[in-house]
C-alpha cells in the first residue's frame, strides 16, 4: 500500500470548463475582443502560479455489506451510496489533487477588493485545473492496469457525494499522505488549500 | 551489437509477443508478481519464450517488465539483480545461438523529477540494478518499454549506456491522442531519445496497429535510429470485468506490410498478442526489405512536449532572452531567495510572443549558479512546452541542467577556451545536445571574419572527433556593438554569410548588442536583423515582448507566405495596433459625459470610469443623477444579461467593480452637497464558522453595495456570537450567510435558532454551493442562487 505521489502534474488546460463554469453560454453570451483578452490574462496569470500536484493509493477491498466497504488496512467506508458506486470493484483507488497555495493566496489577495473579476477567474481555473489532475491520475492508473487485465470505473466518487459524509475527507488525505503535498483538514472536513480535491475510483 | 546491426541491415527483425496476457491464459493468478512467478514457474516461463522462438522471433524480451526495486518491493521482494540475472539466465536458455535476447526494463511506476518525486539520479541507480543483473544473466540487447514519462524514459536509458555499450531500444507507449500521459508526441520522444543515444526508437501497448501505424509515418522523416512497433491486439475492451483484445491473428499479421511500407525496422506484439499473431505477422514481413533511417543526423530540439525541426524552418526562430538576470535587479533577488515567479512569468510572456525557444541564463552575484539554473531548468520543463537553450559559462552547471533537462537542448555555447571546449564538448556528446559554437578564445574576440573563421573551423575539427555531425552546431555570428566598432556589424554579416552558405550550418546572433549606445535602438535592431536574415541567419536571440521585433516576424511571415491569407498578421496588427483605432470610433459614438458613464458601467471598464465620473460632474451633471438615472439603470441591465447568460460572470463582476468605483468618487460628494439618498438598509454579510470560502460571499457584497446596501461584511469562519453580537447593533438588519460544505451549512440554522432564542428581529438570506432553496425554507431564511437574486431578494425584504 505505497501512496503514488505526482509531484507535477501536467494537464491539458480545461479551455472549455473554465468558460463553462464562469457562466459562459456558447451562442449565447456575447464577449468583446478585449474582455476575452482580459479574461485570457487571467487564466494565464492563474496558471503561471498553479503547481499540480496529486497523490494516489489502491487498496485492496476485504469486504463488501449492505452500506459499508471494508479494506484491507482496516479502513471501513460507511456509505450506502459508495457501497453501490464500488459493487464489482475488487480494489479501491483513492486520489488527490491540489492546485497549492499560491493560487489561493492570489484568488483571496484580489477577492477582498483588489480585482474580484481576476479572483473568479483564477477561482474558476484552480477549481478545474484541480479537477483536470484527478483525470489525469485515472488515465495514469488505467494505463498501469491495462497490464494487470484489470480496468478503473469509468467515473469517480467524492466525500459529500449522497450519503459518503465529507467527514471521510479525513480519512482519505491520511491514506493519501496529503500533508506531503501541503494539504490539510479542518475540524469541519475542508480541504486547505481550498483548492484541492479528493476523490475514489474503482477497481474492476 | 553487431549481430543486431547485421540483422538490421538484412531484414526486418521480429520481436516477440505478449508475455503478461500470455501467462494470465496459462494460469497465471491476479495479483501475483509476475517476475516471482516466471521463476516459480520456470517451465511455461520457458515454453512462452520457446512459443515465440518457434513463431519466428528474431529476438525475445526477457520477463522483467516489472523488474525495478519499485515494483518488486511492492510485493516484498528485494533480490533485484538474482531475480532479473534468473530470468535473464531462462530467456537465454529459451533464445539459443540464433535469437537474442533483450533485457526487458519497465517502468517503476513512479515519476521522476522534474515530474515527479523521484530524483533523477536516484532513478537511473535504481535501473542499473536491475541493467547489472540482466547483464550477469547474460542478455543481448536491452528494451526500455511502455514508458509514459519521457523522463523515466532517459533515466533508464542513461542507466544502460552508463554500464554497457550494448543496443538499446526505447519504446514509448502513447495515448489515443497520439501522447504520452504526460504530454509528448512520438517526433518529439523520437528527436530527444536518438540524440541521447538510444538504438532504436518506437512504441507499443496502448493502441492497436492501425493507430501506431500513423505514429511510425509520423516518425520516420525524423528517425536516425531504426524504428520499433510492438501494438497490441487491437484495442482493447471490457468484457465481463475483464479486459479483452479481439484483434485475430491473421488481421493482425495483415498489418506486417503496411508497418514495413511505413518503415519500420523491428515489429514485434504487445498485450493480447499471441505467438500465432507473432507467426503470422513475420509470414507477412518475411522478403521484405527494411527501409534504412533516412539521415544520420538531424538538426532538432525538444523539450518534453514540443519539438523544432531547425532545418525545415524557411524563416528565422526566435529564441527568448529574458530569463537572464543581468541587468535586471528583480530577477537577481528573487533567484537569490530561490523564488521563480518572474521567471514563470517571462517564459509565459515569451511564449506568448511568439518565442520558439527559451534561452536560460542564471548567472548573477550572489546566485549558486549550479543549482539555480539545474531548478530553472526542472520548473521550466514543466511549465513551458518551448525547447529551452542552456546559456552558463560555469561547465558543472550545464552538466546539472543537460542531465536533468528531459529533451533535446541547445548549449549557448562552446567557444575555442582552451580549459573549456573539450569538457563542453564531451558533456554535449554525451547527452546529444546541440551546441552554439562561438568563436572567440580566452585570449581574443576577434573583430574580423577573418579571425572568426579560423576559430570555427578550429571548433569544428574538434566537435567532428567527438561525433558531432553539422547539424549539431549552430555558429554565432559574435554581434557587437556598432557605436564602438563601425565595421562590427559588417563583419558579424560575413560571418553569418560564410557559415550558413559555405558550410551549411545553422547560425545564430544575440541582436541587441548591434544597437548598444545608439538612440531607436529597435530600428537598428530589426533593421539589422532583415539584413542578416538575407544572408541566411537561422536564429536569433531577442526579446520576443518588444513589440517592433514581433511584428517584423509577423510581417515577415505574410512576405514569405508562411501565414495563410495573413490571418495571424491581422489578429496581431488588430491586437496591437487597430485596437486603438476601433476604440477611439466607439468613443468617438458615445460622446455625451453620462454615456461614457453608463458605456462603462456596461462594458466593466473600471480604468477609465473615475475620469468618466470627473468629466460628467465638471461638465455640469449631477451625482444623484448619475447614480440613479445612469448608473443603477446601468447596473440592473447588466443583472439581467447575466441571467439571460448573454453576460458572463467575469462581464457582470467587472461591471459591479466598475460602479464601486464610482460609488466610492461620488459618495463623499453626494453628503457635501446633501443629496437626497434613501437611509441605506444594513445588510450583515458572514460566511458561517468553521467555513473559510470567501469568494462568492465577497461578490455579493459587491454587488449589494452597488445598489445602495450599507454592507457590514464580517468576513469568513465567523462564529453564531459574532454574528449575534452584530445583529444587535443594528435595528431589523437583513442578514445574508453563506456556506460552501454541508459540514459548515447546519451552522446557518444555528444562527437563525440563536437569533430566534433571543428574539432579535432581522431576516435572514442564504447562500452557498450545497445551499437549496428547500433547505433556506426548512431554517426560516430566504434564498439566493447568486449575486444578482441575492440583491433583487434584499430588494424585496427591504420593503
Amino acid at each position: 500500500m505505497k501512496v503514488n505521489i505526482f509531484e507535477q502534474i501536467n494537464v491539458t488546460v480545461p479551455q472549455e470548463r473554465i468558460y463553462s463554469r464562469l457562466g459562459y453560454a456558447k451562442g449565447k453570451t456575447q464577449v468583446s475582443k478585449e474582455q476575452i483578452e482580459q479574461t485570457e490574462q487571467y487564466i494565464d496569470q492563474a496558471l503561471s502560479v498553479i503547481t499540480l500536484k496529486g497523490a494516489a493509493v489502491r487498496i485492496d477491498i476485504t469486504d463488501f455489506s449492505d452500506a459499508l466497504v471494508s479494506l484491507t488496512n482496516g479502513s471501513v467506508l460507511a456509505s450506502r451510496d459508495l457501497a453501490e458506486f464500488l459493487s464489482g470493484s475488487k480494489e479501491v483507488l483513492f486520489m488527490g489533487a491540489t492546485s497549492g497555495l499560491e493560487i489561493m493566496r492570489l484568488i483571496t489577495e484580489n477577492a477582498e477588493g483588489k480585482d474580484v473579476t481576476a479572483a473568479v477567474v483564477f477561482d474558476a481555473v484552480a477549481s478545474e485545473m484541480t479537477d483536470a489532475a484527478l483525470g489525469w491520475m485515472m488515465n495514469y492508473f488505467n494505463n498501469e492496469l491495462r497490464r494487470e487485465n484489470k480496468v478503473l470505473t469509468k467515473r469517480r466518487f467524492s466525500a459529500g457525494y449522497g450519503d459518503f459524509g465529507l467527514e471521510n475527507q479525513k480519512l482519505i488525505c491520511d491514506l493519501l499522505e496529503m500533508e506531503k503535498l501541503g494539504v490539510k483538514v479542518s475540524e469541519t472536513s475542508i480541504l486547505i488549500p481550498e483548492k484541492s480535491v479528493t476523490a475514489v475510483a474503482g477497481i474492476k | 551489437m553487431k549481430k543486431i546491426q547485421t540483422l538490421l541491415n538484412k531484414k526486418i527483425i521480429v520481436l516477440d509477443g505478449a508475455t503478461g496476457t500470455e501467462f494470465q491464459r496459462r494460469g497465471m493468478p491476479q495479483g501475483v508478481c509476475p517476475e516471482n512467478w516466471c521463476v516459480q514457474n520456470p517451465k511455461i516461463t520457458q515454453a512462452v519464450h520457446e512459443d515465440y522462438v518457434a513463431a519466428g522471433a528474431d529476438i525475445i524480451y526477457t520477463c522483467t517488465f516489472g523488474g525495478t526495486r519499485p515494483k518488486l518491493e511492492q510485493h516484498g521482494i528485494t533480490s533485484v539483480r538474482k531475480i532479473n540475472k534468473q530470468l535473464a539466465v531462462l530467456a537465454r536458455r529459451a533464445a539459443g545461438d540464433k535469437v537474442l535476447v533483450a533485457g526487458d526494463i519497465g517502468s517503476t511506476g513512479r515519476f521522476v523529477e522534474p515530474f515527479g518525486p523521484l530524483k533523477f539520479n536516484e532513478a537511473v541507480e535504481i535501473f542499473k540494478e536491475q541493467v547489472k543483473g540482466l547483464l550477469a544473466g547474460g542478455v543481448d540487447i536491452f528494451v526500455i518499454e511502455t514508458m509514459m514519462d519521457i523522463q523515466e524514459a532517459r533515466a533508464a536509458l542513461i542507466a544502460v549506456k552508463e554500464l554497457t555499450d550494448a543496443f538499446t531500444i526505447v519504446s514509448m507507449t502513447y495515448e489515443k491522442d497520439g501522447r504520452t500521459l504526460n504530454g509528448t508526441d512520438p517526433i518529439t520522444a523520437l528527436i530527444t531519445l536518438q540524440s541521447l543515444g538510444a538504438d532504436a526508437v518506437g512504441c507499443n501497448c496502448s493502441t492497436g496497429p492501425q493507430q501506431m501505424l500513423a505514429f511510425i509515418k509520423a516518425m520516420k522523416p525524423y528517425a536516425i535510429v531504426p524504428l520499433v512497433a510492438k501494438p497490441n491486439a487491437g484495442m482493447p475492451k471490457l468484457c465481463k470485468a475483464k479486459t479483452i483484445f479481439e484483434m485475430s491473428a491473421r488481421e493482425f499479421g495483415c498489418f506486417g506490410k503496411k508497418f514495413a511500407i511505413a518503415g519500420i525496422n523491428m515489429i514485434g506484439g504487445c498485450c493480447g498478442t499471441t505467438p500465432e499473431h507473432i507467426r503470422l505477422l513475420k509470414e507477412n514481413i518475411t522478403g521484405v526489405l527494411p527501409r534504412k533511417p533516412k539521415r544520420i543526423s538531424i538538426s532538432a530540439l525538444s523539450s518534453a512536449r514540443k519539438h523544432i525541426i531547425l532545418e525545415k524552418r524557411k524563416t528565422v526562430a526566435y529564441v527568448g532572452e529574458r530569463i537572464n538576470p543581468t541587468g535586471k535587479k528583480d530577477l537577481q533577488a528573487e533567484l537569490r531567495e530561490g523564488k521563480f515567479s518572474i521567471v514563470r512569468k517571462f517564459a509565459r510572456e515569451q511564449q506568448a510572443q511568439g518565442a520558439h525557444l527559451l534561452d536560460v541564463n542564471a548567472g548573477a552575484p550572489g546566485v549558486d549558479e549550479r543549482k539555480t539554473l539545474k531548478d530553472i531548468i526542472g520548473l521550466l520543463a514543466v511549465n513551458t512546452e518551448l525547447p529551452l537553450v542552456i546559456d552558463s559559462s560555469k561547465i558543472e552547471a550545464v552538466e546539472k541542467a543537460l542531465r536533468l533537462y528531459p529533451g533535446r537542448t541547445l548549449i549557448n555555447s562552446i567557444s575555442g577556451e582552451k580549459t573549456k571546449y573539450e569538457k563542453l564538448l564531451a558533456l554535449a556528446a554525451k547527452y546529444g545536445a546541440m551546441f552554439v559554437l562561438l568563436p572567440l578564445t580566452e585570449k581574443e574576440v576577434p573583430q574580423t571574419f577573418e579571425k572568426r573563421k579560423k576559430i570555427i573551423e578550429f571548433i569544428l575539427r574538434k566537435a567532428k572527433s567527438y561525433g558531432f555531425s553539422k547539424d549539431d552546431i549552430v555558429i554565432d555570428g559574435l554581434v557587437m556593438s556598432i557605436s564602438s566598432q563601425p565595421k562590427a556589424a559588417l563583419e558579424t554579416i560575413k560571418t553569418v554569410k560564410w557559415s550558413s552558405r559555405s558550410l551549411k550550418l545553422n547560425t545564430v546572433v544575440g541582436l541587441s548588442n548591434v544597437s548598444f549606445g545608439l538612440p531607436g535602438r529597435g530600428l537598428i535592431n530589426s533593421t539589422y536583423l532583415s539584413i542578416l536574415r538575407r544572408n541566411g541567419l537561422s536564429m536569433v536571440i531577442i526579446n520576443p515582448c518588444v513589440e517592433r521585433l514581433a511584428y517584423n516576424k509577423k510581417a515577415e511571415d505574410v512576405l514569405l507566405d508562411k501565414d495563410k491569407d495573413a490571418k495571424k498578421y491581422i489578429a496581431y496588427y488588430q491586437r496591437f495596433c487597430g485596437n486603438k483605432t476601433l476604440i477611439s470610433k466607439k468613443k468617438a459614438l458615445v460622446s455625451s459625459p453620462e454615456e461614457k458613464v453608463l458605456q462603462s458601467v456596461m462594458d466593466g471598464n473600471r480604468q477609465e470610469m473615475k475620469n468618466h465620473v470627473k468629466d460628467a460632474l465638471a461638465k455640469g451633471v449631477k451625482a444623484d443623477y448619475l447614480i440613479n438615472k445612469v448608473m443603477i439603470p446601468a447596473i440592473n441591465k447588466v443583472g439581467d444579461l447575466f441571467d439571460k447568460k448573454e453576460y458572463f460572470l467575469p462581464q457582470l463582476i467587472a461591471s459591479a467593480e466598475a460602479v464601486k468605483i464610482a460609488f466610492d468618487y461620488l459618495e463623499p460628494k453626494l453628503k457635501k452637497s446633501q443629496a437626497n439618498i434613501a437611509k441605506k438598509t444594513i445588510i450583515i454579510l458572514a460566511t458561517v464558522a468553521g467555513d473559510i470560502h470567501d469568494i462568492g460571499k465577497n461578490i455579493v457584497a459587491l454587488m449589494l453595495k452597488n445598489h445602495g446596501f450599507n454592507v457590514v461584511d464580517l468576513g469568513k469562519d465567523v462564529s453564531t456570537q459574532k454574528i449575534i453580537r452584530e445583529i444587535k447593533k443594528y435595528k431589523f438588519p437583513i442578514v445574508g450567510l453563506s456556506a460552501l460544505m454541508t459540514t459548515t451549512m447546519v451552522n446557518m440554522k444555528e444562527v437563525v435558532e440563536t437569533a430566534k432564542a433571543e428574539g432579535l428581529k432581522c431576516r435572514f438570506l442564504v447562500g452557498g454551493a450545497v445551499v437549496t432553496k428547500s433547505y433556506a425554507k426548512s431554517i426560516g431564511a430566504e434564498y439566493a442562487a447568486d449575486s444578482v437574486e441575492a440583491v433583487r431578494t434584499a430588494k424585496r425584504l427591504k420593503r
